[in-house]
């Protein structure tokens, strides 16, 4: 085995970008008060995250991947494409940030964290992030799962003279210390029955003996899984998705619901494929099951929903079984068919929870959007744009996500599951389009929304092209949707 | 091949659509939308002057790479089947703007915007040569639909609107199983030229009986809702009540064709054996639609939901056709889909017309029509005559097609149908005695009920080939006859 050294550190170059720029930010924390200069910095050290990305999946050998300090990490095709999702997410959700840092507004109680303190945190779970997506060890995983959500836990409350965000807090943080915990316990049954950690032996090991039916083992699968379906907020793990995205201020909801997400299934991809793919493996059986409870529960639960962040968190969860989708097939085509899934989801999310911050408070509950259209025409039909590609309608970014995982659980032989899926993804129209209905068929009850920065615009055009274009033209995202 | 003839037909829709939006002028937008549909319009009509009826096959095809991950390509062509509907949406989408012209007066912009994705929709449905982009459009014209019915329709529009929605995708997401069924089972197909899930590679392929039966229960989910056949029909008579009159016309004039379109280009050539299958039922499911739509017609008091219902019995006839399997009557379901498409557009915008003078639909509030109107009178005598299927207009040729193949097929369905064009007669000459004949209603005296300038425009050209397809029905059925051979020859040939 080789020990780190100096040259594998050239494989970390986003994730240092992003590590350096928090320490830098946090260092110059009293000195910095300008917060549009904060976020132009975390701007351009995500840009710069994702260029680094880029130029190390351009280098990549014939082999297609190289791994570093002592074969812990891999940088391949796959985790260039999470990384580069991930620093897209932390663009567009610093750029929803702005109106947060804004000045006080006595109306709405803003959050009173600093600017840079909060911006050092998303840079940080942001780096926790990618080490999931290139971790090809379950330690290596561990922390980096753990990075990202103890500034999540920090994210949620920021708040801090909320009740409701404190809440949230607390509960997000209860919850995922408990399934940190499982997760934990996962990594040492696993190495108690395999001897090993990194994904490549343990597969090597479940692949050369009988051990693949050891009890122990099924449970270390089951832990494993447990933590890592709470990542992506999939049922049964998913009850603080609501409560969290609820009490949290709503950049941090989008972050939570797109990058967080993504960084998930990252890590869930590379555990099913590359650890655990054995023969009559249980795990893809427990995620089979995973998948059909979250679009089934996300979908219903959605429709009384009246408020509207908890109705994207209810949605996110019908995602999250959505993108399961594609790995449940234990193959290649079907991990790429997720990547997709989650690549066009982090938009589409992320432009929906964008309309909902330019809305400010009003973008908080349902009603808010009566008769949005004939006030803000502009908005209410980018709006429209989301909730459509988020039901999975043609031309929309949306609709091919769906095709392509629906594809792939149909050509794993799930059909109930595919039947199931299209028919949940009617009952999740209905809840999109409750939304549309209220902003094209009513009259608006409130006052005119207030004019919202710039870089918020900017954000939900970008999110809205890529919904367009994704929708249109997938070819070239799913050219390059490898699997590991 | 000089140009892209039809991929400038289905989109030069949308640049309007977008040219609207962007300027943001509320007074520009009936224009603008008048200009692209006159434009789309002339180009459909290129299509015509080149369209060679005898030779088979797609024409004037265009084709791209789209999604060569999925071996899915761009490809739309035409044949002497979709050529009579895309002029047939081409006119009807200028027709709405005609109709719509001083009835809408609220958000303009985003109205015509939403007509003309319609329009592009439609379009781009019968002009698709894959199954794929067939899907793509099928959604498509669900969105503006929706918001058509549910901004600018009647009062209940907006429990119309989210019905209409709920059926459509329910039925649908069906169909999406079920082509991706189709895709998965033909993974032999994806290093042909034109990829997977083309119609043209598709009907030569033949696919095991039992896979046949599911996808054809799958696609006929979405078919049925969209002809509508009886028992799901239930959205169309809120939508079609509901809905502004040219979400009327549209729906009534091209949506409602897109789920016999369907069977036609997927479910007889793909499907052979399972339709063989199911051939009893879907007869006895159109004749059920034909007779009780009639009797249920009979029965309204509300004009535009009289016409509603009477598209459900109507649209019997052409699933009745279809289903017949015989060169006659697919021949006369076509046509008759042509006719239809023209006389229930021609009756709601004859409603709609006189809606907007007197904000009423029941029948009760009219009477003596002709006596203050009788410009009125004549065109409303003229499509009401012509829907009953009265010898010289154009519905006779296709019914007498449909009810001949019936015969054939089962005497019993063709008595059937007869009944149905006797119920037929008797809800519309009823009609339009109650609306137009006898003392003029009191409550109408003072209104201006004749038709003004625009509106004799808008209805003279769909008089026109309402009496032109009557004389002379070979100007459609000579596009017809290659295609619909070739189409039963590939059922008939599993």
């Amino acid at each position: 085995m080789n020990g780190p050294n100096l040259t594998d550190l050239a494989l970390l170059v986003p994730e240092m970008i992003l590590v350096g720029a928090a320490l830098t930010l946090i260092l110059f924390a009293r000195r910095i008060q300008n917060a549009s200069l904060v976020t132009a910095a975390t701007v351009v050290a995500a840009l710069a995250a994702a260029v680094a990305s880029i130029w190390l999946l351009a280098d990549l050998p014939e082999t297609g991947f190289k791994t570093g300090f002592g074969d812990m990490i891999v940088v391949d095709g796959y985790s260039q494409f999470f990384k580069i999702l991930i620093a897209a997410a932390l663009t567009l959700v610093t750029l929803l940030s702005v109106r947060t840092h804004g000045p006080p507004d006595p109306q709405t109680p803003g959050p009173t964290a600093q600017p840079t303190e909060y911006h050092a945190l998303l840079l940080l779970a942001s780096t926790g992030m990618m080490f999931a997506a290139s971790a090809v060890d379950l330690l290596t995983l561990y922390l980096a799962l753990e990075l990202m959500t103890l500034c999540s836990y920090i994210l949620v409350g920021t708040t801090v003279n909320e009740p409701t965000s404190n809440e949230a807090a607390i509960k997000y943080f209860l919850l995922g210390s408990f399934a940190s915990a499982l997760f934990l316990y996962g990594i040492a049954l696993t190495y108690g029955v395999t001897g090993a950690t990194d994904f490549e032996t343990i597969n090597k090991v479940l692949g050369e003996t009988t051990l693949a039916s050891n009890h122990i083992l099924l449970a270390a699968i089951g832990l494993l899984t447990a933590g890592l379906a709470f990542k992506i907020a999939a049922f049964p793990f998913h009850a603080w998705a609501p409560d969290a995205y609820q009490g949290a201020s709503a950049p941090v909801a989008a972050f939570l619901a797109a990058a967080s997400k993504a960084a998930g299934l990252a890590a869930l991809g590379r555990v099913c494929l590359v650890a655990f793919d054995f023969e009559g493996s249980v795990l893809f059986t427990v995620l089979v099951v995973i998948a059909a409870l979250s679009i089934i529960v996300g979908s219903i639960i959605a429709m009384s929903q009246t408020n509207m962040k908890r109705l994207l968190a209810y949605s996110s969860i019908a995602h999250a079984g959505y993108a399961l989708l594609g790995l449940i097939s234990a193959t290649d085509a079907g991990a790429s068919a997720t990547m997709a899934y989650a690549f066009l989801y982090v938009f589409m999310t992320l432009g929906a929870f964008g309309v909902v911050i330019a809305l400010g408070e009003r973008g908080e509950s349902l009603d808010g959007y009566q008769g949005l259209a004939t006030q803000r025409p502009a908005i209410a039909a980018l709006m429209l744009l989301f909730l459509l590609s988020l039901t999975g309608i043609p031309p929309t970014a949306g609709f091919m996500a769906k095709f392509v995982v629906i594809q792939s659980a149909v050509s794993a032989g799930y059909w109930e599951l595919a039947v199931l899926a299209v028919l949940c993804s009617v009952i999740s129209a209905f809840v999109y389009l409750r939304v549309a209905v209220l902003m094209y068929m009513r009259d608006p009850r409130e006052p005119e929304p207030a004019r919202f920065p710039l870089a918020v615009s900017a954000a939900i055009v970008v999110a809205a092209l890529i919904t367009v274009i994704g929708g249109i033209f997938p070819n070239s995202l799913l050219s390059w949707a490898v699997a590991p | 091949m000089d140009y892209p003839i039809l991929t400038v037909t289905t989109f030069l829709p949308v640049v309007g659509a977008v040219l609207i939006l962007l300027l943001g002028s509320e007074r520009l937008a009936r224009w603008i939308a008048l200009a692209t549909t006159l434009a789309a319009l002339s180009v459909a009509a290129l299509l015509y002057w080149k369209f060679n009826p005898s030779s088979t096959g797609l024409q004037l095809e265009d084709f791209a790479e789209w999604i060569p991950m999925w071996n899915i390509t761009y490809r739309v062509g035409v044949d002497g089947i979709s050529l009579p509907f895309i002029l047939l949406a081409a006119v009807l989408s200028v027709l709405c703007v005609g109709a719509s012209w001083t009835a809408i007066r609220t958000r303009e912009r985003e109205f015509y915007a939403a007509l003309l994705f319609a329009e592009t929709a439609m379009i781009g449905l019968f002009a698709a040569a894959n199954l794929f982009l067939f899907y793509v459009f099928w959604e498509l014209m669900v969105v503006p639909l929706f918001l058509l019915i549910g901004i600018w329709g009647g009062p209940n529009r907006v429990f119309a609107a989210v019905k209409f929605l709920l059926f459509t995708l329910a039925g649908s997401v069906m169909m999406l199983v079920g082509m991706i069924a189709l895709y998965q089972a033909t993974p032999e197909l994806a290093d042909r030229p034109y990829g997977m899930l083309d119609f043209e590679v598709l009907a030569t392929t033949s696919l095991p009986p039992g896979l046949q039966a599911w996808l054809f229960v799958a696609f006929l989910a979405a078919f049925a809702v969209k002809v509508p056949m009886f028992p799901v029909h239930t959205w169309l008579p809120d939508a079609h009540t509901e809905a502004p009159t040219a979400g009327s016309v549209i729906l009534a004039g091209i949506l409602l064709k897109m789920g016999a379109y369907g069977f036609l280009r997927v479910s007889l050539p793909i499907l052979p054996h399972a339709v063989q299958r199911f051939i009893t039922p879907m007869l006895v499911v159109s004749v059920v639609a034909i007779v009780y739509g009639a009797y249920v017609t009979l029965a309204q008091t509300d004009i535009k939901r009289l016409i509603a219902y009477s598209s459900v019995s109507h649209m019997g006839f052409v699933t009745l056709g279809i289903f017949t399997g015989t060169q006659s009557g697919v021949e006369g379901a076509i046509l008759q889909m042509i006719n239809h498409g023209i006389i229930s557009a021609a009756l709601f915008l004859c409603v709609g017309m006189i809606y907007e003078r007197t904000h009423t639909r029941e029948i009760k509030d009219y009477g003596g029509v002709a006596k203050v109107a009788p410009g009125y009178a004549i065109f409303l005598a003229l499509f009401c005559l012509a829907a009953t299927g009265f010898p010289g207009l154009n519905s006779f040729i296709g019914e007498f097609l449909i009810i001949g193949a019936a015969f054939d097929t089962q005497s019993w369905l063709g008595a059937m149908a007869i009944w149905g064009v006797v119920l037929g007669t008797i809800y519309l000459f009823w009609l339009y005695y109650r609306v137009v004949m006898g003392e003029l209603n009191p409550g109408l005296k003072g209104l201006p009920i004749e038709l003004n300038a625009r509106e004799v425009l808008t209805l003279a050209p769909l008089a026109f080939l309402a009496i032109y397809l009557g004389l002379y029905p070979e100007c459609v059925l000579a596009f017809l006859h290659v295609p619909v051979a070739e189409l039963l020859t590939h059922g008939a040939t599993p």
